[in-house]
């Protein structure tokens, strides 16, 4: 069976618009959550955002964007991709070729745009330009179009983990014989609906978030985007090959809308499967880049579902810490963050965390350190249940 | 690629309990809305909160999942929820973001339908939804081709549901898809008109390897991406010849929705068909919608099983048996989706 290896990146988040940049900014520890500046909600000041501070004018002018209707969380999208395909360096003719996939997922589409969207399904009798950008397809539609992509295009929506999957199902196309290769990741922009949706359920915390932490008080929201080109290895010949995608599960947890079961069902099931389909065992993980979103809630299951799983839990930490949620975005970047791991055989630190959670006892990573690593997990939870598990394991 | 075994159906015909099919039933005010049935597999305290699209995919399911043990579910919704989201919306609004209930936010989140099928049946499988518009419920079929062939003992429930409410309703009208003057779907493929008339439901299917009480096979599908009717025509005339059934489809199912901007994807199609292949609509029966590909696949189970399409389906008589069927849809002429349909 073929390998399916990464020969492509591309990322923007709150801490840097390149790979690059988001590989200073983790060694270094650094904050990307700040006041909200780019649109008005009355949450701005009030809560820690993972913001980029980037105009949607800006974005347009950069990316060459001129079409009308095309809204943030496609323009992040786009940045990502443009950045992965021109590193992994495909041709247009490959682009347009039938057997090259493109799959993201996202949680926000369009409604980013919440006032338009408030106009335009109540008051409005002329539609805005961003009449049909407004569901989550809008995204890969643009990008299709734009590059006039020919293969399987795909939008997967499983709430928090839905980049997780687009990623996951690019590597079961190549492996299936439905693509030959598959660029694929996820995106989303900070909404006004969001904020509004994660504040109704009382999980946005005051001060920047701290993943695992006893005194944890919920979950910053962020934004950005990432994709990652996905070729069998023996098509990456004289390419450079960052991971090889290894292992990958989607799992449910069953249990409740919105909350992780006491025993972490689904978290168990996702990271157990995901060894399953790599052909490891538990102790060859040597990190995981852990959901982590800092919820009371969702520290502490995952952590009794590591447990569970792992005899000893190896070293892990959230990301979340410097960029907050960044909700359907979050597997893709996350596994961005996993490939550098491997690369440059390291790990980042979790930040603000002091004080172990009782019930767990479990410690992150809290101080940037190299380390030796053949395979990195990452995990990604979802409302409606959505539990997946990615595994990397370090290039030949 | 699989076979098909139970499936169900909600839509504006009577296709949940009594499927009936012979006498259409006429559309109200331009809308094609789907019948909601009595809804008995799904407890009541959680049925009462739910929205339409949710109610319908999670009826729809249910029914299935009542009798059968699957491995997994895979959900195909262009919008999931979107009555519900935009409720949220104006309640922002409304409430200037002041302390607004979780309900509706948590209830219109697209990946609902299969998560509230997965909790209330203690599933720990598999749990997709596939939102890419009109070809959302094309790449659920090809998950579930793929999870069968990495794991070829297991059964999957599969399916398509989309709602029409008011707000998405005036949204897509904005947008000039839906016809403005008043037309009864009976009469949707006469003239020469803009528009189409909106529809809504919910298809599922049980799927797995084995043959055995299977009413269906899906041999083989294939989704397109283009603005071009050449382009259409050329993949889907590969598509005939990849699985080697040129001038051997007995049915043609195509996704014809009286907008005279898509009618040249379905001559373009219909051209690759030989003389004697019956061409049949369906959109007049269920409206047009996203994930209506998956009534479609239902649809086609149906004339497999009976042999027999009612006559208001039938554009075109052509072979009285059907084996093989080739469904054709598009949706806004950008998303094209091909499955290939065979007797067992």
């Amino acid at each position: 069976m073929s390998k399916i290896v990464v020969t492509g990146l591309g990322i923007i988040s709150p801490i840097g618009n390149s790979v690059a940049e988001n590989h200073t900014a983790l060694k270094e520890g650094r904050n990307g959550l700040s006041q909200l500046e780019l649109f008005p909600t009355r949450y701005a000041t009030l809560l820690p955002f993972g913001e980029i501070k980037i105009t949607n004018e800006d974005f347009k002018k950069q990316l060459g964007v001129t079409q009308s209707g095309v809204t943030r969380t496609t323009l992040l999208a786009l940045h990502a991709f443009q950045q992965a395909v021109a590193d992994s360096g495909l041709s247009d003719e490959q682009l347009r070729s039938d057997d090259t996939a493109l799959a993201n997922g996202n949680t926000i589409g369009g409604m980013c745009l919440s006032d338009e969207l408030y106009m335009d399904a109540n008051k409005n009798e002329v539609g805005s330009e961003y009449i049909s950008s407004y569901n989550l397809g809008s995204v890969n539609m643009y990008i299709q179009q734009r590059y006039g992509i020919n293969g399987v295009v795909n939008t997967f929506n499983t709430a928090c983990s839905s980049s997780a999957n687009a990623i996951a199902y690019g590597a079961r196309l190549i492996r299936n014989g439905f693509a030959r290769r598959a660029i694929v990741g996820g995106t989303d922009s900070l909404a006004k609906f969001t904020i509004n949706g994660f504040n109704s359920l009382n999980i946005l915390s005051g001060a920047p978030c701290k993943p695992f932490d006893a005194g944890r008080s919920g979950l910053n929201l962020g934004e950005g985007a990432a994709f990652l080109v996905l070729e069998r290895e023996e098509d990456a010949q004289g390419k450079k090959i960052y991971a090889e995608v290894s292992g990958w599960a989607n799992t449910n947890d069953a249990y409740h809308p919105s909350s992780l079961s006491d025993n972490g069902d689904g978290p168990y099931l996702a990271m157990k499967e995901a060894l399953e389909v790599a052909k490891l065992n538990p102790e060859q993980i040597g990190f995981i880049n852990a959901h982590g979103t800092a919820t009371e809630n969702n520290d502490e299951k995952e952590g009794i579902a590591m447990k569970r799983l792992f005899e000893t839990v190896p070293a892990f930490a959230s990301t979340k810490s410097n960029i907050g949620h960044t909700l359907g975005a979050a597997g893709a970047i996350e596994a961005v963050y996993c490939i550098l791991n491997l690369l440059h055989q390291e790990v980042y630190q979790s930040l603000r965390f002091e004080n172990a959670i009782e019930t767990t006892g479990l410690t992150p990573v809290t101080v940037y350190q190299k380390k030796e690593l053949q395979h990195v997990m990452s995990n990604s939870f979802g409302f409606g249940g959505n539990c997946s598990s990615l595994i990397f394991s370090k290039a030949n | 690629m699989f076979y098909i075994h139970q499936s169900s159906c909600i839509s504006h015909q009577p296709t949940f309990n009594d499927v009936d099919l012979e006498d259409l039933k006429p559309s109200e005010k331009n809308l094609v809305s789907a019948i909601e049935p009595k809804y008995e597999n799904v407890p009541l305290g959680q049925l009462r909160r739910m929205g339409r699209a949710l109610r319908m995919g999670v009826g729809t399911g249910m029914k299935l999942l009542g009798k059968h043990k699957v491995d997994g579910m895979l959900i195909g919704t262009a919008n999931g929820g979107i009555e519900d989201s935009i409720m949220f919306l104006n309640q922002i609004h409304d409430y200037e973001e002041g302390r607004l209930t979780p309900t509706s936010f948590v209830q219109s989140t697209y990946n609902a339908i299969a998560g509230m099928m997965g909790m209330i049946t203690v599933n720990h499988g598999y749990n997709a939804t596939h939102v890419h518009r009109g070809l959302a419920f094309e790449n659920v079929a090809l998950d579930a081709a793929m999870l069968l062939r990495e794991n070829p003992d297991n059964t999957y429930l599969i399916g398509g549901v989309d709602e029409i409410s008011e707000k998405n309703h005036r949204l897509v009208s904005l947008a000039g898809w839906y016809r403005n003057e008043p037309v009864s779907n009976a009469d949707l493929y006469k003239g020469d008109a803009t528009g189409t008339l909106p529809g809504e439901g919910a298809a599922m299917f049980i799927v797995n390897n084995k043959i055995e009480g299977a009413t269906a096979r899906l041999v083989d599908l294939k989704m397109v991406s283009s603005h071009n009717e050449n382009f259409v025509q050329q993949q889907l005339a590969a598509f005939l010849k990849k699985n080697n059934v040129e001038g051997k489809i007995d049915l043609f199912l195509q996704g014809e929705n009286g907008d005279n901007r898509l009618l040249k994807y379905y001559t373009a199609s219909e051209n690759l068909m030989s003389a004697d292949t019956t061409i049949a609509r369906f959109k007049h029966a269920f409206g047009e919608f996203q994930t209506v590909p998956a009534l479609a696949l239902w649809l086609s189970n149906y004339a497999l099983q009976n042999q027999k399409l009612p006559a208001h389906f039938i554009k075109r008589s052509g072979s009285a048996e059907f084996n093989r069927i080739l469904i054709y849809n598009n949706y806004q002429g950008a998303q094209h989706g091909f499955m290939l349909v065979e007797k067992v």
